[in-house]
């Protein structure tokens, strides 16, 4: 599947929305920076330095140490128990001890932690829990009520002590804590809850939700682009459900290794998605990837193997330097061929925004730069990562639905052009079929007209040319009767009978029963209402004319018959149409020449007109038949169907 | 052009006609009737319709093929003029989807023009006596006419309904299917003349709807 391209005429309303990207991302850092800016609380009083003494060498003299006090940095000594005693700020004056709301916040501490006032310990923290288990303190901010009952008279006088126990590669130890009235500390502490901790478990479910989601669409389309970003989320899911588990079920060691691991596949499989996505399938940055991963699983094994946290943190530098050089590749390679899409510089832009906040972690948390290590900043750049991920995942699903919709319309829009010329087409067919069917009526009227008026005509012609002095006027008075008794026949097949027999014969009994008075033959009329029949076009009219014609001939001239009865009557089979006489009969085979002709002529029209023709003795007399089938439901026309033969 | 004002039984024929020899035909078969008398001859539609209203004819014989007009407006003219004058289409052939078009325009009957001399007096005498010409095929036509505009008729407020009868389907279906008025009214029991009657009537009928409007029209017009 290949990504819809954005209009070019959308480029100037991009161009408007990464700005306000950038300056949303710009806004979010400033926020970050205020929340985090390590102020002064109005009443509270920041300790920077303590006195550290190991609780487990009581030989070894307290030292003052500087906050923050990390453990990993210290000598092995260090690595076990720590007490921390707090010099209460000469600047915290109370008079009446149970008049005191005195809070003491702990931004980061740990790994687990106790906090003893004037010998009780008034707060704790995985402190009495079994050696073998496992806690980890340092995400979580704790604010500590001082009890007003325990605080001694003379505030110089009140002993305060954190003691922390350690534990290796977790950077354990003590941060500056914070002393002073409880509301304005109960505020900073939910700041920080809501920060570090809420603003964790937000990303977890977003990160989830975000996994499964690709991971259904790479399921549903298998794109491989899909699956990449649901096992960068799905890992980076693991890492953030990690961070904020204060008691994690796992040894520590596992917990190590899978929360860090989990971190470099989410940067790797982050980077091959985004390889991907830009569609440069850059050889470089995939094997930057794949060499990120692999070298996290050894280093990080022997990062715990060795519990030296130097290699830790020259991880973290490597796998930071590597984000930053593939993020600057990715863009140089994909500014130089000119493919930047709208989702690529969004995904662009927040990937520089996340990793500004990841140097900066790295450098106030890891290093120990100035700056508040409170709080992650890495959290909100994750934050806005997943839901940039979250819009690049619907623009990449709903663009095959675009596209398909696209494609749709391109193809209704040719079958309707085609369909437009299949009518053209059509149109033409039937018109040219028109002209086929006109010109066949034409030419059989001329041949009609030819063979029957023409030929009177000429006739006629003929014999007054050569019997000018001898001008029988009866004779042509008659001819011409029967050249406009001709016509007028040819025009009565083109009148609109639709078929129907009974009117057809009565047209015809009009023209011939003149003829047949004069002859002293009498004509019986006895046609009944017959269904209509479908060959009886104006052709198949003009052939039943002509064959009854030729029928009424051979009587007048050769039956000596003085009655003729026309029959029509019809069954299941059929309609039938007869024309009987009273004469002398017919001997079959004494009657060569014309009348053979005849009779092939009556066939062979009786044959066009789909029907069968039969001759029988009626005793005295000849009948002649015409049975015209009842189409069949599936067989068509009876002109369509199985040749008919003509019987005699 | 003349105009005998003779006794009123003697049948008089007007002739609306351009061409001579159908006249002289007309005059020659009129010889064998002295007691008839072709009492005006137009050859044109615009000295008809000046001439042929005022004539006192019974029978007109007008010619649908005229050189200035049509021969269905003459009908239509002479049809509200003189309502009880025989109106007789003269015509070559049946050619009966005209000769519809001429019953509605208020034609009483047709008579072919290659007939001789005795077919037309006889025609026009079947004409005079009540009957009316008819062949299968305009059998078949009026049935078809008359019974898909019987609910139109039906419906008009004139209240005039043309609807046909039980009998006069009877008669048409019968003619249709090629029948002859002797052998109609055989089977159907009745008279000849009665078979004549009912085509005439179906004539009548025909144009009936005609009729009214073109009296409307002439009211409105002022001109009745």
């Amino acid at each position: 599947m290949s990504q819809a391209a954005t209009p070019k005429n959308a480029a100037g309303h991009w161009i408007g929305g990464y700005l306000v990207l950038a300056l949303l991302l710009l806004m979010l850092l400033g926020a970050l920076h205020v929340v985090s800016r390590p102020g002064q609380i109005e009443g509270v009083v920041r300790v920077q330095h303590v006195n550290a003494s190991l609780p487990d060498r009581p030989h070894v003299a307290p030292v003052q140490v500087a906050l923050p006090h990390i453990l990993d940095d210290q000598p092995p000594a260090w690595w076990g128990r720590v007490d921390y005693a707090i010099p209460w700020p000469a600047q915290l004056h109370y008079a009446d001890p149970a008049q005191t709301q005195l809070a003491l916040l702990l931004p980061r501490v740990g790994t687990r932690f106790r906090v003893l006032l004037n010998g009780s310990e008034i707060y704790h923290v995985g402190w009495h829990a079994p050696q073998e288990s496992n806690f980890l303190t340092a995400w979580f901010p704790y604010l500590v009520i001082l009890p007003p009952g325990l605080l001694h008279p003379e505030p110089q006088q009140n002993a305060l002590h954190i003691q922390v126990r350690g534990q290796l590669l977790e950077r354990s130890g003590l941060w500056p804590v914070q002393i002073g009235p409880h509301p304005a500390l109960f505020e900073r502490h939910q700041t920080l809850h809501l920060w570090q901790v809420k603003g964790t478990w937000i990303m977890f479910i977003t990160s989830v939700l975000m996994g499964l989601l690709s991971l259904y669409l790479w399921s549903a389309v298998r794109e491989r682009l899909f699956l990449l970003l649901a096992v960068a989320t799905l890992a980076h899911s693991v890492r953030l459900g990690l961070s904020v588990t204060l008691e994690p079920v796992l040894s520590y060691g596992w917990y190590f290794y899978l929360h860090r691991f989990s971190f470099a596949l989410f940067i790797g499989f982050f980077f091959l998605f985004c390889d991907e996505l830009l569609g440069l399938r850059e050889r470089l940055v995939r094997h930057l990837c794949w060499f990120l991963i692999g070298f996290s699983a050894l280093w990080l094994a022997w990062t715990l193997f060795s519990q030296n946290y130097d290699y830790h943190r020259l991880w973290a530098g490597i796998t930071l330097a590597l984000a930053g050089f593939m993020v600057a590749w990715l863009l140089f390679k994909a500014w130089r061929r000119g493919s930047l899409q709208a989702d690529h510089v969004l995904v662009a832009l927040v990937a520089i925004f996340i990793f500004v906040t990841g140097l900066r972690d790295f450098l106030v948390v890891k290093l120990n730069f100035p700056g508040d290590a409170d709080l992650r900043w890495t959290t909100l750049g994750s934050l806005a990562l997943l839901f940039t991920l979250g819009w690049v995942l619907v623009q990449r699903a709903t663009a095959s639905t675009r596209e398909v919709y696209r494609l749709n319309q391109s193809l209704a829009g040719m079958v309707a052009k085609r369909e437009a010329e299949l009518c053209q087409a059509f149109e033409q067919l039937h018109a040219a079929q028109q002209q086929r069917a006109i010109e066949g009526e034409r030419r059989r009227l001329m041949r009609d007209m030819h063979d029957g008026l023409g030929s009177q005509l000429v006739q006629t012609l003929n014999m007054v040319r050569s019997q000018k002095a001898t001008q029988d006027s009866r004779s042509v008075e008659s001819m011409i009767y029967h050249a406009l008794e001709e016509l007028r026949l040819m025009l009565d097949s083109l009148e609109p009978m639709e078929g129907d027999l009974p009117t057809i014969l009565g047209t015809f009994r009009q023209r011939v029963e003149p003829a047949l008075a004069s002859a002293g033959i009498e004509l019986d009329w006895q046609i009944e209402e017959v269904p209509a029949l479908a060959g009886l076009d104006a052709q198949g009219v003009m052939h039943l004319f002509r064959c009854m014609q030729e029928i009424f001939a051979n009587v007048v001239k050769h039956s000596r018959a003085r009655r003729v009865t026309v029959r029509t009557r019809s069954d299941a089979q059929g309609v039938y149409l007869s024309v009987i006489d009273d004469g002398i009969g017919m001997a079959v085979g004494s009657a060569p020449g014309k009348g053979q002709r005849g009779l092939g002529n009556l066939r062979a029209r009786a044959s066009k007109l789909g029907a069968r023709l039969r001759f029988f003795d009626a005793q005295p007399g000849t009948g002649v038949e015409f049975v015209f089938p009842t189409p069949r439901p599936d067989a068509g026309s009876p002109s369509k169907g199985p040749p008919l033969q003509a019987s005699a | 052009m003349a105009h005998n004002r003779n006794m009123p039984s003697t049948t008089q024929i007007y002739l609306i006609e351009d061409d001579r020899t159908v006249l002289q035909f007309v005059q020659h078969a009129l010889a064998l009737r002295p007691d008839w008398r072709l009492v005006g001859h137009s050859e044109t539609f615009a000295h008809a319709r000046i001439m042929a209203p005022n004539s006192l004819a019974d029978v007109y014989l007008v010619d649908l093929g005229l050189p200035d007009g049509r021969g269905e407006d003459m009908l239509r003219l002479l049809a509200l003029t003189k309502p009880e004058a025989e109106l007789l289409v003269f015509t070559v052939f049946g050619d009966e989807s005209r000769l519809i078009s001429a019953l509605q325009s208020g034609a009483t009957g047709y008579v072919l023009k290659g007939c001789n001399a005795t077919e037309l007096v006889e025609a026009i005498e079947q004409i005079c006596d009540g009957g009316a010409p008819i062949s299968p095929l305009l059998a078949r036509l009026l049935l078809k006419q008359l019974r898909s505009s019987a609910p139109v008729q039906a419906a008009d407020n004139s209240g005039t309904v043309a609807a046909l009868s039980e009998r006069e389907t009877d008669v048409l279906k019968l003619v249709a299917q090629g029948y002859v008025n002797k052998e109609i009214a055989s089977r159907l029991g009745i008279g000849t003349a009665t078979v004549s009657t009912h085509i005439k009537n179906l004539y009548r009928k025909l144009a009936v709807h005609t009729r009214v409007q073109v009296v409307r029209a002439a009211q409105e017009r002022g001109l009745l």
